[in-house]
């Protein structure tokens, strides 16, 4: 293989694994709600302002900017989570609480609030794409074997890599983490167990927007730009990840997200780049009609 | 006491255009046949999101499509707004049952996630494929409503063209709503096991619902693109799904008189905001927040209607539809 398309790889790995991240975070409520945060890519455009603004605005070192955008997104999940899914959790009982009516609820409530996020800060900033301050920049050009990628791809790669690794961590060693898988495999269970259910969605929320906070904020480091629409593509691409991976497995969310990265820069290979915003689409319905558990697990719906 | 379809036939061919030519504003005008053109689109979302129960964001897709098969067309061809209405319309429905079988399948969030997923590549499409749509810079100069020589461009005949073709959308809606066909369809929507133990066919009503629907937005297209006189990309982004889905719900979900009752209120509302500044989006997710916490079954609830349309057609009020069954 050419240098070439290695680059193309490498690029396309590394646009996956933001896409993973940001899946993860959608998959942990679907597996503890069964619902859908619609407003889940509204986070990673505010983990982005706030990267924006403690850079340009508060000209925070970069290792001071990191707590901005991780108290940013644990606020931003706090708030979704009050704002539009607990009102509609009236009842503690399973049934009631993966209900139709109340997932589609919140999935209309999510939509709303983030059509409001997101005109809110097309209002605020004027809709442009504002540059992030050249020295925050992680674009130097970094040459691996025959491959030469820009810093900013290699941290976005090392970085998801290392929030996974955490993620996983979180979920296995502490407390909230197996109150948090508790939940999702068994919720009456859990709650018989003396479990709050209402402080572990708090908590899924929180970790889930604190993973895409932090995924807008590199994202915007190694690209130099951040506009208010930012999150729209993201999320339903990181949405098709999780229905491809199969919904309810964090693998299989992040093999999907680099899959779909991966697909991407090498359909951008043949067709113009315009073009390949398509590809995420097209493999979601493809997914969906023939394959609607999900690439991973073989089998009828 | 007049029937009812006599007075909305008065008010809205009568009464409106009378108060227009008073009022001798074209803004006012332009204002009223938005209003019919959004409730072109809300009733057709609302026989899909609503009675069918499918949770929908593809508007653009299809009001999109007939926009740009209007535009084109007449451009290129010197079409009357007539023939596109067919064609388009035709188009669509085939192209929406051929979509719909394919998506019907798919579970309530899948459904909306797919339809997100229509639209978005619907704009890139339109945006991208610049030889035929003319890409970002939009389509310009498109004639406005016309039969043979008899000129139809001034306001008061885009007017009358809007009120009838949403006349005869509303009607058709009515007619799918509050009748067996649509008891067959709400039962689909609550259970498609008990549906099919029925004896029903559950996903063919809904392909069917779904390729009305497509047709009703399509011809609402082709309304849009000849008294707008100008379409581009940025009329048909995923705001604007939003915005339909919006007059639905604050309407009340599955309700013919709420869905057009919410078209109203979302075209008016905010531009009664227009002078705040750019309000427009906000002002939709708010009104949508605000709706499906404080008023889930939106203005006129669907069961409240269909008890009301119930008794209108036993008492015979609504003609031959109460007689017939």
């Amino acid at each position: 293989m050419d240098a070439f398309i290695l680059n193309q790889l490498a690029i396309g790995a590394s646009v996956g694994m933001t896409y993973a991240v940001v899946a993860i975070g959608f998959t942990l409520i679907y597996r503890v709600l069964t619902a859908v945060n619609f407003a889940h890519g509204e986070v990673y455009t505010l983990g982005a302002f706030a990267t924006l603004i403690g850079a340009a605005t508060f000209k925070l070192p970069l290792w001071a900017v990191v707590p901005l955008v991780v108290a940013t997104g644990a606020l931003a999940g706090w708030g979704i989570e009050r704002a539009a899914f607990r009102p509609f959790r009236r009842y503690a009982d399973e049934a009631s609480l993966k209900s139709r009516a109340v997932r589609e609820a919140t999935l209309l409530s999510s939509l709303a609030l983030g059509i409001v996020a997101r005109e809110a800060l097309d209002i605020a900033f004027k809709g442009e794409w504002l540059a992030i301050p050249q020295d925050y920049l992680l674009n130097q050009p970094v040459r691996l074997g025959p491959v030469g990628v820009s810093s900013g791809e290699l941290v976005i790669g090392g970085a998801s890599l290392a929030l996974l690794a955490a993620l996983q961590w979180m979920l296995m060693r502490t407390r909230t983490g197996v109150a948090i898988r508790a939940v999702a495999a068994n919720l009456v269970g859990a709650q018989l167990s003396g479990i709050d259910i209402n402080r572990v969605v708090v908590a899924v929320f929180a970790v889930g927007s604190v993973l895409g906070a932090l995924a807008g904020m590199v994202v915007s480091l190694a690209y130099g730009s951040v506009q208010s629409y930012m999150g729209l593509t993201v999320v339903i691409k990181a949405f098709v990840a999780m229905v491809i991976g199969g919904l309810t497995s964090l693998p299989g969310a992040v093999a999907a997200g680099v899959l779909i990265g991966v697909a991407e820069s090498v359909a951008g290979i043949f067709v113009p780049s315009a073009w390949t915003e398509m590809v995420a689409y097209v493999l979601l319905i493809f997914t969906l009609l023939f394959m609607p558990r999900g690439l991973f697990r073989w089998g009828g719906a | 006491m007049p029937r009812p379809a006599v007075v909305l036939l008065a008010l809205l061919l009568v009464v409106v255009p009378a108060l227009l030519w008073l009022a001798g504003n074209p803004y006012a005008a332009r204002l009223a046949q938005l209003v019919l053109l959004t409730v072109i689109l809300a009733v057709a979302l609302n026989l899909l999101t609503g009675t069918a129960g499918m949770l929908a964001l593809d508007t653009v897709v299809y009001f999109g499509f007939g926009a740009y098969a209007a535009a084109l067309l007449s451009l290129n061809y010197g079409t009357s707004f007539l023939v596109e209405l067919v064609l388009a319309g035709a188009a669509a429905a085939l192209a929406g049952w051929c979509v719909g079988v394919a998506l019907v399948r798919l579970a309530s969030i899948f459904f909306a996630v797919a339809t997100m997923g229509l639209a978005i590549s619907f704009h890139a499409t339109v945006l991208n494929w610049g030889e035929l749509t003319r890409g970002p810079m939009g389509v310009r100069g498109i004639p406005g409503f016309r039969i043979g020589e008899w000129n139809l461009e001034g306001w008061a005949g885009t007017y009358y063209v809007t009120a009838l073709v949403c006349l005869a959308c509303v009607w058709v809606a009515h007619r799918l709503t509050h009748s067996f066909y649509g008891n067959a369809v709400r039962a689909a929507r609550e259970d498609e096991e008990v549906a099919r133990a029925l004896g029903l066919a559950p996903r063919r009503l809904k392909a069917q619902v779904y390729a009305v629907h497509a047709a009703m937005m399509a011809v609402a297209g082709v309304l849009y693109a000849h008294s707008n006189r100008f379409i581009g990309p940025d009329n048909f982004v995923l705001l604007e799904s939003a915005l339909v889905l919006t007059a639905v719900v604050v309407g009340g979900l599955g309700s013919v008189a709420g869905a057009a009752l919410g078209a109203a209120i979302l075209v008016l509302v905010p531009e009664a905001l227009r002078g705040v500044g750019h309000l427009r989006g906000l002002a939709f997710g708010a009104i949508l927040f605000a709706s499906i916490l404080l008023l889930p079954r939106g203005l006129l609830s669907e069961v409240r209607t269909l008890a009301w349309m119930r008794r209108a057609l036993a008492a015979g009020g609504w003609g031959r539809a109460g007689r017939r069954r």
